[in-house]
């Protein structure tokens, strides 16, 4: 048995979990790469492969894998796959929006990152707000975008798609009239809109976390914005022309006062139990002047946002084997069936006098 | 002796064969043609080169290859009988008979493939546009396809996969969960063959573009062409018509569905770079329209609209001369279009034209093929005329229009190399349609 990570997707960031998953199927060293195709095929493919491979869709000799419930991954023949858990890779899309995670736990196979609940509530930016604010802490007002709806927050705006990550789709607009036209207009926002005050002088700061083998905060980082106006870190800063996430410009450990790092873990460990984080999650947050903001949480940070723990440092190989640790003592999956014992349908006589 | 013999003989045998199996794939497999260009080009082939380059080096795909095995095992069979000089006479023939056997065989793979499409258009859903004409079909998707990108999830595979196979391939390799919108070019060579497209591929939106006499070998009469391309608006719910087109305006009135008539005068196409034919720009305009992008989008889309390769791309050699690059293929619109182009040309220098003239055009090719030379002629300071298939209509219509100067030259290569000798800065070359290599 062995480890498998999964990675790719039909997801707009199926480019960037192939680096996080090549990046992780080399530190874990022996592991069964699992590709996930953008057209949705499972495929099992070498683990000697580069990026560039897979830029013109499947790699040429991927063999097809089958997800089965109750079977788990089956190869060739339908020969059931070697695999002890799966490293889930995969960022936006079905891969962190709790399908796949679904789709793992009926099949049987054991997995790290978020749980079916913990993705659903991570990739639902309007739900992961309203949880924050509810637990007494702060965010920006955020609301659903819908063509006809109100807003009672003055503008400017940044529309956001209600799913997803990357910054894909985030658009800053001037007014309330501009942000409904951009519904019809961004096919990122097709699937649900959501709509905040926009900041144009705040800073990004993050810090990621993780529970197992013990909870435990990474550095906090300040990435830099250096493509486009500056006035959203955007899809191009995070991930063009580097090795993903782990290469993009920032500023670790973020230089900050003792006071907003103290309330940045404060609030990152108070969402960690809020969120039901498995694996590693990032937390954002935006500061504006004194104001600090919870903003989102990444159940699935590209790169498994390794370059994050500096202070104590720990090795990428580490966080991997941890993970692979917490999907074997953590499960994902807690069905019961106590209470349907029978009594209901022995009592219930016939359906036909029940419609009756 | 008699060995050595034998063995040039298979040589010869094995060369000519690869000539003819070129043809089998250029005329896409199709039982019969291959005899029809024995007939055309003699029973050897004398007037057909060995060497096949147009449009592309012999590629040796999978099918080509059961192809040629078919063929093989059917002259060795025959060459236990027969003397070797009838296996080589008769291989245009022969290999007929092998596409004709390996037909079934390949049947059978492509539903394969195209049940797997089948399953994945009815999980994913998307809404189909549906495009066909005599020309302009590959222009209209690409163009659709970039003017709806920002707004909606679409999927409009670049090249001409135009038939159920391509459709098939398109769709098993691009259309992922989500797609909202697939646009298909949908091409035809004869009657039913776009009913049967529709049969499999339902659009809600279909568009013609234009009817000309393309393809007329095939088809018979303009007429029939537009009853065949017609056929795209059986099932669907909207017809996006190029009413400029006079067949096409009358057909309109006829049509028991919406129809959206589309005029190149649209104020939006004014937006499109000049090099894009208006009236595909106009129609990819309306079908974006039809999928509910608003102009303010498409506005904003239509001054990076991609012009696709070889349809009057303009570079610079590096002698300094333009290139204007229109061999993708030729007809009667598209040519007009490419002199128009070279007329507007800044160059202060020669303009020339090259062109092999267009194919294909049944018993209007001669015609249609002079009057293309005879308006080039107020337009170019120099004609080459390339190959022999239309060498006769073009330099006909050259000297009925009074060209100045007009040379005739072997192949492309030839043509390429007079250009290269002739022209330099300020000078500018368009180059119309190229040779296929099934017509010398």
């Amino acid at each position: 048995m062995k480890p498998g990570v999964i990675f790719g997707g039909p997801s707009p960031e199926h480019d960037i979990s192939v680096l996080t998953g090549l990046q992780a199927l080399r530190a874990l060293g022996d592991a069964l790469p699992i590709y996930w195709a953008k057209t949705g095929e499972l495929f099992e493919v070498d683990a000697d492969l580069e990026g560039a491979d897979f830029a013109a869709g499947t790699p040429a000799k991927a063999r097809p894998v089958r997800l089965v419930t109750g079977e788990g991954l089956l190869g060739k023949r339908d020969k059931p796959l070697d695999v002890s858990a799966l490293v889930n890779c995969c960022h936006g899309g079905p891969g962190e929006d709790g399908s796949l995670q679904g789709a793992l736990d009926l099949a049987g196979v054991r997995y790290t990152g978020p749980t079916v609940a913990g993705a659903a509530l991570g990739m639902d930016k309007l739900a992961f707000g309203d949880v924050v604010v509810a637990a007494g802490m702060t965010s920006l007002p955020r609301t659903v975008l819908t063509e006809a709806g109100s807003v009672d927050f003055a503008g400017p705006y940044i529309v956001k798609p209600r799913y997803g990550g990357s910054s894909i789709g985030v658009e800053p607009v001037a007014d309330i009239d501009t942000a409904r036209a951009r519904l019809g207009a961004n096919v990122h926002l097709r699937a649900g809109a959501i709509i905040e005050p926009y900041k144009a002088d705040s800073a990004d700061l993050n810090i990621a976390v993780r529970m197992y083998p013990h909870v435990e905060l990474s550095a906090i980082e300040r990435p830099q914005r250096t493509q486009s106006d500056g006035t959203i870190l955007d899809y191009r800063d995070k991930y063009v022309g580097g090795e993903g996430m782990a290469s993009a410009p920032r500023e670790v450990p973020a230089d900050i006062p003792d006071a907003l790092a103290e309330r940045i873990r404060r609030d990152a460990l108070a969402i960690a139990t809020l969120a039901g984080v498995r694996g590693i999650a990032r937390i954002d947050f935006l500061l504006d002047g004194d104001d600090l903001y919870v903003n989102e949480i990444n159940t699935i940070p590209g790169s498994l946002s390794k370059h994050l723990w500096v202070e104590p440092p720990v090795a990428f190989a580490q966080l991997l084997a941890d993970m692979l640790a917490e999907a074997d003592a953590r499960p994902t999956v807690h069905y019961t069936t106590a209470g349907a014992d029978g009594t209901a349908l022995r009592s219930a006589g016939t359906i036909a006098s029940k419609l009756g | 002796m008699i060995w050595a013999l034998l063995v040039v003989w298979l040589v010869l045998i094995a060369l000519n064969d690869v000539r003819w199996l070129r043809v089998a794939q250029r005329e896409h497999y199709e039982p019969g043609r291959v005899s029809r260009f024995a007939w055309r080009w003699g029973i050897v082939g004398v007037g057909l080169p060995l060497h096949g380059s147009r449009p592309g080096p012999l590629a040796w795909t999978r099918r080509l290859r059961t192809l040629a095995v078919v063929t093989a095992i059917i002259e060795v069979a025959l060459l236990l009988a027969v003397w070797p000089i009838v296996v080589l006479v008769l291989a245009p023939f022969l290999v007929d008979l092998a596409v004709f056997i390996t037909a079934p065989l390949e049947r059978r793979l492509a539903g394969r493939w195209v049940g797997d499409a089948t399953r994945r258009l009815n999980s994913v859903r998307p809404t189909v546009v549906a495009i066909t004409g005599s020309y302009g079909k590959t222009s209209t998707k690409v163009y659709v396809g970039h003017l709806v990108a920002t707004a909606r999830s679409v999927v409009a595979t670049p090249g001409s996969f135009n038939n159920r196979l391509g459709l098939a391939r398109s769709i098993n390799e691009h259309l992922v969960p989500g797609t909202e919108v697939f646009v298909a070019e949908m091409g035809t060579y004869g009657p039913g063959e776009v009913r049967d497209l529709c049969s499999w591929l339902p659009p809600k939106i279909a568009a013609i573009t234009a009817i000309g006499p393309v393809h007329l070998e095939r088809f018979g009469s303009e007429d029939r062409t537009l009853a065949a391309k017609a056929e795209i608006l059986e099932r669907a719910e909207v017809a996006v018509l190029n009413v400029d087109d006079a067949r096409l305006a009358a057909l309109a009135p006829a049509v028991d569905i919406r129809v959206v008539g589309v005029h190149a005068t649209d104020p939006l196409v004014d937006l499109a770079p000049p090099t894009a034919a208006a009236t595909n720009v106009a129609v990819a305009i309306a079908i974006a329209r039809e999928l509910g992008v608003g102009d303010d989008v498409i506005a904003a889309q239509l001054p990076t609209l991609p012009v696709p390769a070889h349809r009057l791309t303009e570079t610079m050699s590096d002698k300094g001369f333009a290139i204007l690059d229109d061999t993708f293929n030729a007809n009667p619109a598209g040519t007009r279009h490419a002199l128009a182009a070279l007329a507007r040309h800044s160059g202060a220098g020669s303009k020339v034209l090259v062109t092999p003239g267009m194919y294909e055009l049944g018993p209007r090719q001669a015609e249609e093929n002079a009057s293309f030379t005879r308006d080039a002629a107020s337009v170019a300071t120099h004609i080459v005329v390339v190959g022999r298939t239309n060498r006769a209509a073009l330099l006909a219509g050259a000297e009925a229009g009074g060209a100045l100067e007009v040379t005739a030259v072997r192949n492309r290569n030839a043509a390429v190399a007079w250009v290269r000798a002739h022209l330099g800065p300020g000078d500018v070359v368009l180059y119309v349609n190229d040779q296929p290599d099934h017509y010398p």
